[in-house]
């Protein structure tokens, strides 16, 4: 009873994925990883809550702007398919 | 010599032809000052995240070249009047590259573009009949090789 493991649900690891996975880039033609970091409605994820580091954030913000421009990703509004 | 991708998006009617004339006309403008295309790559039929002049649908070009601000701002220009192009977007990635640099990159890209073909073509033969892997158009390529690999 003394050790409750559920605190351990709500903590988890914050670790910048790009630093973690140095193979990983940063492109806005790589949809497939441009969408774990926006949302259900086309947003960006705040970096607070998917942990990105501020240098590799600020570029995948730059990457998805891109993206929508050349409509890759949605301004607003849920993603198709 | 500066180097640049464009990504252009043009009206899912357009024929085969057209599509060719609209790529022609801007790889000459492109190349016309001793600029060089390093890769151009068709990524076909997409569907757009939105509608754009009414459009769900689109063809993707995208290209990767050397040329020169005035070239760019021109070929710009005529997206811009032509009718056909949805969407264009030019990124620059280098502000000068020399002729080696070229070679190289160009060597590059047709290293991709070969090991993507053979893949496409291993794929071909043993896949043909199988219609689940049209569901998404972004993984068919890596599903098809997972399942002719299961196959085997
Ligand atoms: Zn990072």
């Amino acid at each position: 009873m003394a050790q409750r493991p559920q605190k351990k649900l709500f903590s988890r690891k914050k670790v910048c994925r790009f630093c973690a996975d140095k193979e990983l880039g940063i492109d806005y033609k790589d949809v497939k990883t441009l969408r774990n970091f926006v949302s259900e409605r086309g947003k960006i994820i705040p970096r607070r809550i998917v942990g990105t580091c501020a240098t590799h954030q600020r570029q995948l913000c730059e990457a998805i702007k891109r993206a929508r421009h050349i409509a890759l990703l949605p301004y607003s509004g849920s993603i198709q398919s | 010599m500066r180097r640049y991708e464009t990504t252009f998006v043009l009206r899912p009617s357009l024929s085969e032809e057209e599509i060719n004339s609209v790529i022609e006309r801007t790889t000459t403008i492109l190349t016309g000052s001793d600029g060089k295309i390093i890769e151009l790559d068709r990524w076909g039929m997409k569907k757009l995240a939105y509608l754009i002049k009414k459009e769900s649908q689109g063809f993707y070009v995208f290209s990767d070249y050397c040329s020169t601000p005035e070239a760019v701002a021109e070929m710009e220009r005529r997206f811009r009047l032509d009718d056909a192009v949805l969407r264009y977007m030019t990124i620059k990635l280098n502000n000068d590259i020399s002729e080696e640099e070229i070679a190289e990159a160009t060597a590059q890209a047709e290293q991709k573009k070969a090991a993507a073909a053979v893949e496409a073509e291993s794929t071909d033969d043993d896949t043909d009949s199988s219609t689940e892997l049209n569901e998404d158009d972004d993984t068919d390529d890596d599903l098809s090789a997972d399942d002719s690999d299961r196959s085997e």
